[in-house]
């Protein structure tokens, strides 16, 4: 008797807290649907007249799906260079214990203690004298880096848990190393892949701060600059901000409920095991 | 010798693209960055050098040492704030609650919206006299509370929405962790007569040790070098109340355009943070 109520109590709880978490994300939704004049002047949670109009403002004059392309291609291009650059890598460290792998990954634990402005001066004379400002590749190139060191200690620590047996089985069928990692390995590296990608994906496609610096001209934005450029450009557009973010949150969100288990997956092997 | 060439050979061969990337990207930029803080350039002009007068003029700065105290205290309040609500919070969902699932999920949005959408979210609550936590404090009769603009309450704001921003991360890993805790110990306990606090603190809590550890390592560098949840909902104000080191390297970086004292800045960062580490490391090792 006493555990039911003691486990009611804790799912009332639970209710209460997930419902206060995602307030700023309702609150988001629910004033995508007010007019403008709702949003400054009332204070009701709920819409009086709910409308669309800020979606269609959002859809016609704004260049919310120029970006949203744009997000769509750094995305991919950065999901895709980090799991073949991160899967090699953390295939090398796990497999060959050498002087080599082990200065790397010492200096891939450093890497993830660099502030970001140190690199992003530089990063921006050199840059800049390249000709990569204002271009999508700059950014991807720039994300893949940032997102490479933690991706190779994940995938260090899943190479791992796959037995040596499996490739020495396949060097007797006359593999090399190359050949039992293309064609033995990475089959089975599933949830290696997924969790990295999924721990790529969002970092990519929520980036700010290197968009922000390396990204000027609108049409090349992706979606969370663009957001902040829409929030300085209507400031009194309130409606049709929290249209485009809710519109720009979206695809994580559903992301999010296909892919939570990895999600713990990812969180977990990236820090314990890195 | 000749089987050690082709070690190597195979080696670099899936070393290689990594190295690149991460030289270019990563090496090469903080190498020159240690080189722009010993010289007093702009973002037009490299300049020439001047020894470590950016680092002296920066201890000088009344401006440098709120920033410096304000990271301590942000990072400290968020690891900590975060670690508190994620270990309350996987305790619970570690219980056989009917709905786990779903508010496991649910748990999580803060952590995998974008910044810039959930700060859209914060401002339409707090940001100003109409947001609806306002309207609660007015409703108990208060006078509406300026969260983003008195410089008291914006410390606190931000604190907060970091929090809130960290602790789902917090919660997963522990969670794990606590799921990989076997029965069998809890039990082994129970029969010795431990109540559910005395399990809690000696089974569950020193099983946690290393998820902690390593958690508040990376929580600490991650909020240190916090840029968007104070950007996006302060800009770093009022009156630099909110300004931390690295929002103040950004600003005398890209917007006062004096790379010299910016770069210092980062390198004043990156050893307080090696520091940090270092703590935590010496910490964890004098616990075992």
């Amino acid at each position: 008797m006493k555990t039911k109520l003691v486990y009611s109590l804790t799912f009332a709880f639970l209710c209460v807290v997930s419902i206060a978490v995602n307030l700023p994300v309702i609150t988001m939704l629910l004033n995508s649907f007010k007019t403008n004049s709702e949003i400054m002047t009332s204070s009701r949670m709920f819409p009086r007249h709910w409308t669309t109009e800020n979606y269609v403002f959002v859809n016609e004059k704004s260049a919310f799906w120029q970006q949203f392309s744009n997000s769509l291609i750094v995305t991919g291009l950065t999901v895709a260079l980090t799991v073949l650059i991160g899967a090699l890598a953390g295939y090398a460290i796990s497999r060959f214990r050498t002087a080599l792998t082990g200065t790397f990954s010492v200096v891939l634990l450093l890497l993830q203690m660099f502030p970001f402005v140190l690199v992003m001066l530089p990063l921006f004379m050199t840059f800049r004298s390249l000709h990569l400002i204002n271009t999508l590749t700059g950014i991807i190139i720039i994300q893949t880096s940032i997102c490479l060191p933690v991706a190779v200690l994940m995938f260090k620590g899943f190479f791992d848990t796959i037995p040596k047996e499996i490739e020495e089985a396949a060097w007797m069928d006359g593999c090399n190393r190359w050949t039992t990692f293309t064609r033995i390995v990475m089959r089975v590296s599933g949830p290696g892949i997924a969790a990295v990608s999924i721990f790529t994906i969002l970092l990519s496609w929520n980036d700010y701060i290197i968009a922000n610096i390396f990204i000027k001209k609108e049409s090349l934005m992706t979606l969370p600059i663009g957001l902040q450029m829409f929030m300085q450009q209507n400031a009194t557009q309130w409606g049709g901000l929290t249209a485009a973010a809710t519109l720009s949150a979206l695809p994580v969100l559903v992301f999010l409920l296909f892919v939570q288990k990895y999600i713990a997956y990812g969180a977990v092997s990236g820090s314990v095991k890195g | 010798m000749h089987k050690e060439q082709g070690a190597w050979q195979a080696q670099l061969r899936f070393f290689a693209p990594a190295i690149v990337f991460i030289s270019l990207v990563s090496l090469y930029p903080f190498f020159s960055g240690i080189v722009y803080s010993l010289k007093d350039g702009s973002l037009l002009d490299s300049g020439s050098f001047v020894g470590l007068s950016n680092f002296a003029e920066l201890l000088r700065m009344r401006e440098f040492w709120y920033a410096f105290y304000f990271s301590i205290g942000f990072t400290l309040f968020s690891v900590l704030g975060s670690y508190a609500a994620g270990l309350f919070l996987a305790v619970l969902l570690n219980m056989n609650i009917p709905g786990r699932g779903v508010f496991r999920v649910a748990l999580l949005v803060p952590w995998v919206v974008s910044s810039v959408v959930s700060m859209v979210g914060w401002r339409t609550m707090i940001g100003d006299q109409t947001g609806i936590v306002n309207t609660f404090v007015q409703a108990f009769g208060f006078e509406p509370i300026l969260f983003l603009g008195s410089e008291k309450w914006a410390v606190f704001s931000v604190i907060l929405v970091k929090i809130w921003r960290s602790f789902p991360f917090m919660m997963v890993s522990l969670l794990a962790a606590l799921q990989a805790i076997g029965k069998d110990l809890y039990e082994a306990a129970a029969i010795d007569g431990a109540g559910k606090w005395r399990s809690f603190v000696s089974i569950t809590l020193p099983q946690l040790k290393t998820v902690t550890l390593v958690s508040w390592i990376l929580m600490s560098i991650w909020s240190f070098n916090d840029f968007d949840v104070l950007w996006l909902l302060t800009g770093g104000g009022p009156l630099d109340a909110t300004q931390n080191l690295i929002i103040m390297s950004y600003k005398y970086a890209f917007v006062k355009s004096s790379t010299g004292i910016g770069s210092a800045l980062g390198i004043v960062s990156l050893i307080v943070l090696m520091a940090l580490a270092l703590i935590l490391m010496r910490v964890q090792r004098k616990g075992e």
